[in-house]
């Protein structure tokens, strides 16, 4: 894609072009421009997708619980959020998902509008609480509506989370 | 001279021995079948059948008596073993060992539809290798030509809520309540008199509607296993009983029994749910191992300590009501309401009949003084009190400096000029963190108040049967169920609302006014909590105070619950000494 601009036959059509239409011509850094924008567009809605697509097995692995990639940073999460979250649902009625490239394409931010069902420990503190632990319990569980905002980075050309972070709608 | 119906040790304070597996071995080579006090029935004599589980063994068996049979597992030699079988309807329950083994099975099969449950059962799995263990596998009888059925028998929370009188042909007497779809609650009434209940985890299994089996393993006593057949309607059982008792004899016998329907309490799942298995063995992505169930076991994890102990940890910490937002019991005080201040700035003396009279000077809602009637010196304790209903506050208090780090839990009705008190205390025979109680009557000396000189607080049976939920908290929400005059069971309930794990513990009940009920419940071989509870059925909320000692210290927390009552059982009379002689 970066050789573009030298390729031989795109530098004929461009000479030509000049030769044939002066007035043209002095259009011609506007066209570059416009190609430029569109190549910076087009790497955005590739970062986008990527974002997504990462954002989708991010979503998977914390309501399966598998796979250990993120699981550090959503631990931090969940202690900011001073609850265990055991699952995520994208909530359709809320605002539209928004990812955020920065402009050198290297990071990017992303809000989503979720269900979370977040779960809290009873404290072990009495006959009933250690019965409850006992069946597998111990546990409150409720849902509520939380703007999921998740910072991302860009190495060696993948797109990866740096911090999850659960605010409050 | 006749005899008392009562052991010389309840269940939970028998020291069942630890048999060993030889030992084990030893007597179960010494019976070829299970005994049985009814005719045993025929309905399998000169046939073979051959019985296929979904995830478990294939049974082929051969009856050549109507105690004789022969059964090949898996396909495997066909090995000769002792039988009894008895029918209730279209129901057949048989049970035998393997010789040679420490297994055996116990068996019902349905004529009408050929589904059959199996039960394997076997010793020497747990660390208390006399604990019989099962598994359940879920099949059908095999026919010639005929395809394999496709229902099976299936767990149940249909069975919850009941209550059943039962009489086995051998004499033995029970009451059986099942408030937890994963638990039941059993009152041994002719072989330990009825005092006290027990607790054990339970199988409820769907035959049809009008037919279910029941299973209980007497976990944390002598480990025996008991299941049965009943027909809900007929109210009639036949089933099987294995294990070993107090003196480690062998039980094993086949049981016809007949009884009695005492009542059905409220569920409290969604309407539709009638899951059982409501307390999966393994958790989520794991996988259950061969027998494996949740079993609670207080008395393997109680602390269990000596005076000395008792007496340093108390040294060590001495808490009276904690603030909510931490320390033990906290928990409980969810739903407990606001502190009254009614005592505050009142003078009074506490007069009970049988223990030194107690006089208070009450500084505000949270700091109160006392002193026995005759010392010299207050002593400053820290309170809380509810009024539960106009009138009527109930209060509790640590007494330090007593001996056994005594503990009152006062109810006070100054209306009427009564109170009682639970005088709780360490040092108790067993396990000196365990507590004890005293129930103390008095009357109210107050200014302006003239107490009566012979009314008193009276025991009460108007609670005995009632089941009546407690939510205490987000997520700690139990249930009593007043099962016998002596003792309670308490259930917590899963996260769907079932009735889950169970326990019980000797209780009493005092009726302060109508619908005003003062109780405590003690746990024994458990964590030796006193509770104390105020049951106020008006408004349907109780208030209390818990007393409790481990290694942390001696603790008095509050209790509060948003109450909802869920049914009575009719058992009053099984508990009313006849004047033929004994009870029951």
């Amino acid at each position: 894609m970066s050789n573009e601009a030298t390729s031989t036959r795109r530098s004929f059509l461009k000479g030509g072009a000049l030769l044939a239409a002066p007035l043209v011509a002095a259009a011609a850094p506007a066209v570059t421009a416009a190609r430029d924008d569109l190549k910076a567009r087009l790497a955005r809605l590739e970062d986008e997708a990527a974002i997504r697509a990462l954002h989708r097995n991010w979503l998977r692995e914390v309501n399966t619980r598998a796979g250990d990639a993120t699981r550090k940073m959503f631990a931090e999460a969940e202690l900011a959020l001073d609850h265990a979250v055991r699952g995520i649902t994208a909530d359709h009625t809320g605002a539209p998902e928004a990812i955020e490239v920065a402009v050198d394409g290297r990071s990017a931010a992303g809000r989503y509008e979720c269900a979370v069902e977040i779960e809290t420990a009873i404290p072990k503190d009495c006959t009933l609480a250690q019965m409850a632990y006992a069946q597998g319990g111990g546990f409150v569980r409720r849902t509520e509506r939380r703007a999921l905002k998740v910072d991302y980075v860009k190495a060696a050309g993948a797109w990866a989370i740096s911090k999850v972070e659960f605010a409050a709608i | 001279m006749p005899g008392t119906p009562y052991p010389k040790e309840q269940m939970h304070r028998i020291a069942y021995t630890k048999l060993s597996e030889q030992q084990i071995a030893s007597k179960l080579s010494a019976v070829s079948g299970p005994a049985s006090a009814s005719p045993l029935s025929d309905v399998f004599i000169g046939k073979s059948i051959r019985i296929v589980t979904d995830k478990g063994p294939a049974l082929a068996y051969t009856f050549s008596k109507n105690n004789r049979l022969s059964i090949a597992e898996n396909g495997g030699g066909a090995v000769q073993a002792g039988y009894g079988a008895l029918t209730l309807g279209n129901i057949i329950f048989l049970s035998h060992l393997i010789p040679g083994t420490q297994r055996g099975y116990a068996v019902v099969v349905d004529q009408s539809t050929n589904l059959a449950t199996v039960f394997e059962l076997w010793f020497s799995g747990y660390e208390d290798k006399r604990e019989v263990q099962r598994e359940i596998y879920y099949g059908y009888v095999e026919q010639a030509g005929q395809e394999a059925p496709k229902a099976r028998h299936v767990t149940t929370n249909r069975v919850e809520g009941k209550g059943f009188y039962w009489k086995q042909d051998a004499g033995a007497e029970t009451l059986e309540f099942f408030p937890s779809a994963a638990y039941s609650n059993f009152v041994e009434l002719s072989r330990l008199g009825g005092e006290l209940s027990f607790c054990a985890p339970s199988d409820f299994i769907k035959i049809n509607d009008d037919f279910c089996i029941y299973t209980r393993t007497e976990c944390e006593f002598s480990g025996t296993f008991t299941a049965y057949v009943m027909d809900l309607n007929g109210v009639e059982q036949v089933g099987v009983r294995l294990g070993f008792d107090a003196n480690d004899a062998l039980e094993y016998y086949v049981f016809r029994g007949k009884g009695e329907w005492l009542g059905q309490h409220a569920q409290f799942e969604k309407f539709g749910d009638e899951a059982g298995s409501v307390v999966p063995a393994a958790g989520p992505g794991e996988t259950a191992a061969k027998g494996a169930r949740r079993v609670y076991r207080p008395f393997k994890t109680m602390a269990k300590m000596t005076k000395a102990e008792v007496d340093a940890a108390c040294a060590k910490r001495t808490d009276a009501f904690p603030v909510r937002t931490g320390g033990p019991g906290a928990q409980m005080g969810g739903n407990i309401g606001p502190n009254t201040k009614w005592l505050a700035g009142k003078t009074f003396t506490l007069r009970y009949d049988h223990a030194p009279a107690i006089e208070y000077r009450v500084e505000d809602a949270e700091t109160l003084n006392w002193r026995k009637e005759g010392d010299s010196n207050w002593t400053k304790a820290r309170y809380q009190g509810w009024e539960s209903m106009p009138g009527v506050i109930m209060f509790g208090h640590l007494l330090e400096g007593t001996p056994d780090h005594d503990g009152h839990a006062i109810v006070a009705d100054f209306h009427q000029g009564l109170v009682t008190c639970f005088n709780g205390f360490l040092n108790t025979p067993y396990f000196a963190n365990e507590a004890g109680v005293r129930t103390l009557f008095g009357v109210i000396e107050m200014e302006g108040l003239v107490p009566p000189r012979y009314n008193r607080h009276q025991f009460t049976d108007e609670m005995l049967g009632r089941a009546v939920s407690q939510n205490y908290a987000p997520g700690l929400t139990s249930m009593h169920l007043y099962s016998t005059p002596h003792s309670l069971s308490w259930i917590i309930f899963t996260g769907s609302d079932a009735g889950g794990l169970e326990w019980s513990g000797p209780a009493a009940y005092v009726k302060i006014r109508d619908g005003l009920f003062f109780m405590y419940w003690l746990e024994e071989a458990c964590n030796g909590t006193l509770g104390t509870i105020l049951v106020n059925l008006h408004t349907m909320r109780d208030v209390g105070v818990g007393y409790n000692c481990g290694p942390q210290g001696l603790n008095m927390s509050a209790v509060g619950a948003h109450e909802r009552l869920a049914g009575q059982f009719d058992i009053k009379r099984f508990y009313q000494v006849k004047t033929s002689g004994g009870i029951v």
